[in-house]
C-alpha cells in the first residue's frame, strides 16, 4: 500500500534528516561501533527523531485504514440496498429487450427465406448438381460427403482441423501446470495428483475387465471409420472422436501410469503437428498442380477400392489423428492439468 | 397370419419398453438422492433399450441390420451397467454425508452386529 518502515529508513528524506542531525547515514551506522561517544550521541538523537516520524507515519496509516474501512462499509451498504434493486431492474429490462431484439431479427430472417424444397432455391445451383453428378468420377470417393469436404472444399477442412488444434493449445496454455526445469513435480502438481487419486475411482476391477475387452474393439472401430471414410459412412472427424473415446476409457480404467507409456505431451505435439503439416503440404501440392494444369501423381483411382480417391484416405487419417489427440488432451488437461 | 403375430409381438415389446422408459424418466426426475436416481436410470438404459430394440428387430425382420442392432444391444449392456457402477462408486467416495442420506451396510457394520449378538446368546445360554 505505502512505504513500510525499512523503506522509510532508507528513504531520501530520512537520510537527509540524519545527515542534518550529525552526519550519520546508513553506511555510517555500520562503522559507528568504532567511533567515539560524541558520534554515538548524535546517532541516538537521530534515532529519536526517526522514532517520532515513525509514530506519525503509523498514525497516518491507521487513519487511512479507518477511511478505507468506512468506504467499504459505505459501498456494501449501497450495494445491498440500492445497488441490488438497480441491477435487478436493469437485468429484467435488458433481458426482455435483448430477447425481443433477437426474436425480431430471427423471425424477420426466417420470413425472408425461400420456401423449403422449391427448385428455384439458391442452394440448388450448378455446384450441388456437379457434386452429385460428377463427384465420384472426379474425386474417386464413393462417399460424396468425403469427396466434398476433403477434395472440393479441402481448404475449409484444413481450417476446421486448425481450429481444433488451436483450441487444444489454448486449453494447454490455460490449464497445464508448469513443470520445474529439473523435471520433478511441483507442489501444485502433487496436489492435483492427490485430488485425482481421491476423487476418481481407480483400479476398479469391473471397469478394468470391461475396458480390456472393449478398448481394442472401440479403437478398431475408430480405425475402420478412419480408413473407410471415402467408401462408406465414417471419416476423419467421426473415426477420430471414436478413437479418442477409446483412449479416454483406457485412461479411466488403468490410470495415467499406463497411458504415459504411449501418450505423453510429446506424442500429442508430434502427432498433431505432423498431421496438420502433412495436410497442408499435400493439399498445397494438389492445389498447385491443379491450378497450373500440371500433371499430378495424385489420381482418383478405382472408386470403391481401399487405396483410391487420391489424397482423401490420407487426409482422413490426418484429420482423425488431430481430432483424437485433441479429445484426449482436453480430457487429461481438465482432469489433472497434465498429460 | 405371420404378419399379425409379428405386429402383436412388436407392439408388446415396444409397449413394455416404453413402460420401462417412462418409469425410468419419472424416477430420474422424482427421486431426490443420486443413488435412487441411478436405480431408476439403470432400468432405463438396460431393460428399456433392450425391449425397444428387440421390438425394432421384430418389426423390420431378421436382416443384416438387425444383426447390427444385436451388436448395439451387446455394447449397451456391456457399458451402461459399468457406468452406473462407477457413478455409484463416485457418489460413495465423495459424499461426506452418506450416513444421513441412507443406511450404510458394509462388512464392518455386519461383523460388528454379529459380534454384538454373540455375547448375548452366550449369556442366555449361561
Amino acid at each position: 500500500m505505502a512505504k513500510t518502515r525499512p523503506d522509510y529508513e532508507s528513504s531520501l528524506f530520512a537520510r537527509f534528516l540524519r545527515w542534518l542531525q550529525g552526519g550519520s547515514t546508513q553506511l555510517d551506522d555500520e562503522m559507528s561501533h568504532t567511533m567515539d561517544d560524541k558520534a554515538s550521541l548524535s546517532h541516538s538523537e537521530a534515532d529519536k527523531i526517526a522514532q517520532e516520524h515513525e509514530a506519525k507515519y503509523e498514525a497516518r496509516l491507521a487513519a487511512m485504514a479507518e477511511q478505507e474501512k468506512n468506504m467499504y462499509a459505505h459501498v456494501h451498504a449501497w450495494a445491498s440496498n440500492q445497488g441490488k434493486g438497480l441491477s435487478n431492474w436493469l437485468y429484467r429490462i435488458l433481458a426482455v429487450v435483448i430477447c425481443v431484439g433477437i426474436i425480431v431479427l430471427l423471425v424477420s430472417t426466417a420470413a425472408e427465406l425461400p420456401p423449403y424444397g422449391s427448385p428455384d432455391n439458391p442452394a440448388h445451383n450448378e455446384v450441388a448438381e456437379r457434386y452429385i453428378e460428377k463427384g465420384m468420377q472426379e474425386t474417386g470417393a464413393v462417399n460424396i460427403v468425403a469427396g466434398m469436404i476433403l477434395d472440393y472444399r479441402a481448404f475449409d477442412t484444413l481450417g476446421e482441423s486448425n481450429v481444433l488444434f488451436i483450441a487444444a493449445v489454448t486449453v494447454l496454455i490455460l490449464l497445464r501446470m508448469t513443470t520445474r526445469p529439473d523435471g520433478k513435480p511441483t507442489t501444485s502438481q502433487l496436489e492435483a495428483e492427490c485430488d485425482d487419486r481421491m476423487y476418481e475411482p481407480k483400479n476398479d476391477l469391473i471397469l478394468q475387465h470391461q475396458a480390456s475387452f472393449l478398448v481394442p474393439m472401440i479403437l478398431l472401430f475408430g480405425i475402420y471409420g478412419l480408413m473407410n471414410g471415402h467408401i462408406g459412412p465414417g471419416g476423419g472427424f467421426g473415426g477420430g472422436a471414436i478413437m479418442g473415446a477409446g483412449l479416454i476409457l483406457y485412461l479411466n480404467a488403468f490410470g495415467f501410469k499406463k497411458t504415459e507409456r504411449f501418450f505423453t505431451f510429446k506424442t500429442f505435439s508430434i502427432v498433431s503437428v505432423a498431421a496438420l503439416s502433412f495436410y497442408a503440404v499435400s493439399k498445397a501440392y494438389s492445389f498447385f498442380t491443379g491450378a497450373n494444369h500440371l500433371p499430378s501423381i495424385i489420381t482418383p483411382g478405382t472408386p470403391g477400392m481401399l487405396f483410391s480417391a487420391g489424397l482423401i484416405p490420407y487426409l482422413n487419417i490426418a484429420v482423425g489423428m488431430v481430432v483424437c489427440c485433441t479429445m484426449y488432451a482436453f480430457y487429461t488437461l481438465f482432469r489433472k492439468g497434465d498429460m | 397370419m405371420i404378419d399379425i403375430v409379428r405386429l402383436i409381438a412388436c407392439i408388446l415389446l415396444t409397449g413394455a419398453g416404453l413402460c420401462c422408459l417412462v418409469s425410468g424418466v419419472v424416477g430420474v426426475f422424482r427421486f431426490k438422492y443420486a443413488l435412487n436416481r441411478l436405480h431408476a436410470a439403470a432400468i432405463l438404459d438396460t431393460v428399456g433399450i433392450l425391449l425397444m430394440l428387440l421390438g425394432v428387430i421384430v418389426a423390420t425382420g431378421f436382416t443384416f441390420t438387425s444383426a447390427k442392432i444385436l451388436v448395439v444391444i451387446a455394447f449397451l449392456w456391456l457399458t451402461s451397467p459399468v457406468s452406473g457402477h462407477l457413478i455409484g462408486r463416485m457418489e460413495i467416495t465423495i459424499n461426506d454425508d452418506l450416513d444421513n442420506a441412507m443406511t450404510v451396510i458394509d462388512r464392518e457394520t455386519v461383523e460388528h452386529e454379529k459380534d454384538a449378538e454373540v455375547p448375548t446368546d452366550n449369556k442366555e445360554a449361561n
